[in-house]
């Protein structure tokens, strides 16, 4: 017990006071009505926290009791069936379906012609020309109106340089572009920040493809050599898709979802 | 001088509370409203002082938290050491630098983001952005948690550390476990130490303070040490370790002679010799304890040996040129029965004291000290005497005054008349009287029934006079009537008598009517209007009724006329007549008369009428007062009285019903 513990030292010395476990008592059975004055009372931000932390705390409170009840009562198994399980002696059997595997190959067939990937975005909220781009003032008086401004996260390669403000049309401000992306490899459930390579593509138009603009859908090429993934011949990868999921302007970053 | 106190270190939230701490005052201190009508510029402006103020909080709160711990290389070594011993430095400094890179990423995500924010051009992806950028400082800070935690662990302990000065005068106590360390303490000290009769009671350093000499001394008493390599060591024996290695102190090694402690005093020597090199330089005393159980006279011969060993080398710890002085270095005492115990304080004060001044004077400062010191011895200048000069008068004013008889006091009386107890001094001759022999004489308490103190009054003797020239002027007054009815012709006869009595009745009644009529109407006669619908009651018509009943009626319409008003121009007319004098006079009559009607005459309460009894109107005042208080009602079952505090309406309708709930309307 060191030298600063006076509390602990009187209590060894003396004890508590008599009516200490009464006091603990009464003070715990008054902290439901207390908590419940206060539940009514807050208001704005602080009882919104109120509510939060209490809806947890309950919500776990009922899960905990719910175990308990569980382990004290008895459930019936689940005896469902799993769905194409095989009784052990047919296990060894081959039997594929001819039909289906027919139809898998044409379904392959279409899906090819239809497109290369299958993206977990397919659909995309259309952006008009009016929302991607500020119609910037130029010339002496400010009466010309023939230059674009970007208002999207774009992206440039490393060796960009603009052109002369006498022909630069498409402004794309050095403050909205981007080199990196939150990459999520779907089926390690991790999240890399990996270098970007190009715009691959982007569903508005091809113009925005060729502008480097970044939205939500659009197809980019990330670089996954820190992955260390490899091809079938053994090649480590070091270029691989990804399909931006975020909408990079407003949140400050790029989130995409590699293809594999 | 540095102090150490770690008390001031500011309180370090935990992560979930830090985080709505300052989201909180985000929200209190910067602007709420804002619409998608405002200028751009305007939105811009409102969200990225969000941003930007979040961060500075962020930044100043956990600034302080790095400011506030100490740093481990910065502080005296003895502090470094102990707190490394007791929180591990790496882990200390880790969690202070995970809570440096954590305010540098959060300065790193406010820029990135306040140039984001430049290029939002609606309210809507302002907000995004805000929010994404709030929300990833709160992830950062989240992510620190365990080392705010840490930190906060940290800082309830060392809040708690003794406070120990390096620098000052410091005597160490230190040996085996369950020797006797802390029971010293407590006879030298009011540290009030807890003692047990097990070995590790004291589990850290604790401090108190002794005087000698008029200086303070600081007694630190240490956890017990065994004898075992240094790895080995835990951090309860490290405390003490890492006090003998760091403070410049007497060293106290308490031996445990009597062996009750459970280890022998060669097991003590062997200890005593291998921390042998944390004396160096340090005055050391060896302390043999418990010889009310075991003197030192009866040891062995073989423990005497290994003690005089660790004599001769307790003497070895301070180079000293020439003959090494024997006494103080091994003491003896029982911290039962006291013996010897200020002994073994005294002796190392006096050691530590001794080297302290040796060290100072070897040391280059000395001479800065030494310089302060002077004293000044004049030499003679010359061999002429030069007494000191008293003038003639004041001698012989003293001897005037020493002539001179003393006052008597009531001492030199109690002791001339057999001392204390025996004489009793007398108050009565003091007493101020008009006779000096009146002084002895004794005053009764009781007088034909009656209670003395009663009847006394300090200025009986004036008030009698006053009495009696009262009296003297009555009865000369009474003389001078007595002339007057003697020589006058007035002697009644009983028919007049009777006559007499009917006229004062009639008076009586008429002044008694007239004050019922003064009472009202400001003691005009006049008829109200509601009793004269028809007006009758017209001066003219009395000037007629009166001249019918043979009275001459104009004495009193004139008298009408001049207190009704009139009218003004007829007055200035009336005026424009002539008659001033008349006017005049009348008009004077008229001030005089309406005084003497509206002037309410009555005498204050308090004036004393005589005959009353009372003799001032202090005293008067005073008996009203009592008698009012009598007749007040006491409130003597302490119900509810006129001076409790009222509320009227407890529960007032409008505040308590309706649909309105809680908060005011401003606050909603």
């Amino acid at each position: 017990m060191p030298q600063g513990d006076y509390i602990e030292l009187h209590q060894k010395r003396h004890g508590r006071r008599l009516d200490y476990a009464d006091r603990k008592r009464k003070r715990e059975a008054r902290e439901v009505h207390e908590r419940s004055k206060q539940a009514r009372k807050l208001l704005g931000a602080k009882g919104k926290r109120f509510a939060k932390k209490r809806y947890a705390e309950k919500a776990q409170m009922k899960k905990t009791l719910k175990m308990h009840d569980e382990s004290a009562t008895r459930n019936k198994v689940d005896d469902d069936v799993q769905e194409g399980a095989i009784p052990p002696y047919l296990l060894d059997r081959d039997h594929t379906i001819r039909a289906k595997v027919l139809s898998n190959t044409i379904k392959q067939k279409r899906k090819e012609k239809v497109g290369k990937w299958d993206v977990p975005l397919s659909k995309v909220r259309p952006v008009a020309e009016e929302e991607m781009f500020k119609v910037v003032r130029s010339g002496i008086h400010k009466t010309k109106q023939w230059k674009r401004m970007v208002t999207k996260a774009t992206f440039v390669g490393p060796g960009f340089t603009r052109k002369p403000p006498k022909y630069e049309r498409f402004i794309r401000p050095s403050g909205l572009r981007f080199t990196k992306a939150h990459v999520t490899h779907p089926e390690l459930k991790c999240t890399f920040s990996l270098d970007l390579i190009s715009v691959k593509k982007n569903p508005n138009g091809s113009m925005y493809t060729s502008l480097g603009v970044m939205t939500r859908g659009t197809i980019i090429e990330v670089n996954v050599s820190e992955l260390g993934l490899v091809t079938p011949a053994g090649k480590v990868v070091w270029g691989k898709y990804a399909q931006v999921t975020n909408d990079p302007e407003n949140d400050g970053c790029i989130n995409a979802v590699l293809l594999v | 001088m540095v102090q150490y106190n770690f008390k001031k270190i500011t309180v370090v939230p935990p992560g979930k509370d830090f985080i709505d701490i300052i989201l909180s005052r985000t929200q209190r201190q910067t602007p709420t409203v804002v619409h998608k009508g405002y200028a751009i510029k305007r939105i811009r402006q409102f969200y990225m002082r969000k941003v930007r103020y979040t961060q500075q909080n962020f930044y100043e709160k956990l600034s302080t938290i790095i400011d506030g711990f100490p740093r481990l290389d910065d502080i005296h070594p003895f502090y470094g050491d102990l707190l490394h011993v007791l929180y591990n430095k790496d882990h200390y400094k880790l969690a202070l630098g995970q809570i440096n890179t954590a305010r540098n990423i959060i300065a790193k995500i406010s820029m990135d983001y306040l140039r984001l924010l430049k290029y939002g051009d609606t309210l809507y992806r302002c907000k995004c952005l805000k929010v994404a950028a709030l929300g990833r400082m709160c992830t950062v800070l989240k992510r620190i948690t365990p080392s705010l935690a840490y930190l906060e662990q940290i800082r309830q302990h060392m809040a708690r550390l003794p406070s120990i000065d390096p620098n000052t005068r410091t005597i160490l106590i230190c040996g085996y476990p369950n020797v006797g360390k802390s029971s010293f303490m407590n006879k030298v000290t009011r540290a009030d130490v807890d003692v047990q009769p097990y070995a590790f009671t004291t589990k850290s350093l604790f401090v108190g303070h002794a005087d000698y000499k008029y200086l303070r001394y600081q007694v630190i008493d240490t956890p017990g040490i065994l004898d075992r390599p240094f790895e080995d060591r835990n951090i309860v024996e490290m405390c003490s370790i890492t006090a003998l290695a760091h403070l410049r102190a007497a060293v106290l090694f308490f031996l445990d002679i009597s062996g009750s402690c459970g280890y022998t005093i060669a097991q003590q020597a062997a200890l005593f010799h291998s921390i042998k090199s944390l004396f160096m330089n340090k005055p050391v005393v060896i302390v043999c304890n418990k010889t009310d159980l075991q003197p030192l006279d009866g040891l062995s011969e073989e423990d005497m040996k290994l003690v005089m060993e660790m004599k001769a080398e307790a003497m070895k710890t301070i180079p000293q040129g020439g003959d090494p002085n024997e006494e103080g270095v091994l003491l003896t005492m029982s911290a039962l029965t006291d013996e010897g115990v200020m002994a073994v304080k005294n002796a190392a004060c006096e050691r530590l004291l001794e080297q302290r001044v040796d060290i100072k004077m070897k040391s280059k400062k000395i001479n800065e000290c030494l310089n302060r010191f002077h004293v000044a011895l004049p030499k003679a200048r010359d061999n002429r005497e030069r007494p000191t000069c008293i003038p003639q008068a004041v001698l012989e004013a003293e001897a005037v005054a020493a002539a001179k008889e003393k006052e008597k006091l009531e001492r030199d009386l109690e002791n001339e008349n057999g001392g204390a107890g025996v004489y009793s001094a007398s108050i009565k001759k003091h007493y101020i009287l008009a006779n000096d022999e009146w002084k002895e004489d004794i005053l009764p308490e009781i007088l034909d029934g009656h209670n003395v103190a009663d009847f006394l009054d300090p200025d009986i003797l004036e008030r009698c006079e006053e009495l009696e020239r009262e009296e003297g002027l009555r009865l000369e007054e009474e003389a001078a009537q007595d002339a007057f009815t003697i020589d006058g012709h007035d002697e009644l006869t009983e028919e007049q008598h009777e006559i007499l009595g009917k006229i004062r009745k009639k008076k009586a009644m008429l002044i008694q009517e007239h004050r019922m009529k003064k009472s009202t109407a400001e003691s005009r006669p006049i008829v109200p209007r509601k009793h004269d619908k028809d007006r009758k009651f017209t001066t003219k018509r009395m000037g007629r009724q009166l001249s019918s009943m043979g009275v001459d009626p104009t004495a009193a319409v004139n008298r009408l006329l001049s207190q009704s008003r009139g009218r003004k121009r007829e007055r200035s007319l009336s005026r424009a007549d002539g008659d001033d004098m008349e006017v005049d006079g009348q008009h004077s009559d008229k001030k005089l008369r309406t005084r003497s009607w509206s002037r309410f005459q009555s005498r204050p309460m308090e004036v004393v009428v005589p005959g009353e009894g009372l003799r001032d109107s202090a005293q008067k005042k005073k008996a009203i007062k009592k008698s009012r208080d009598s007749v007040k009602k006491r409130n003597k079952q302490a119900r509810r009285g006129e001076a409790d505090r009222v509320i009227p309406t407890l529960r007032p309708k409008h505040l308590f019903s309706g649909k309105r709930g809680i908060g005011k309307t401003s606050r909603r």
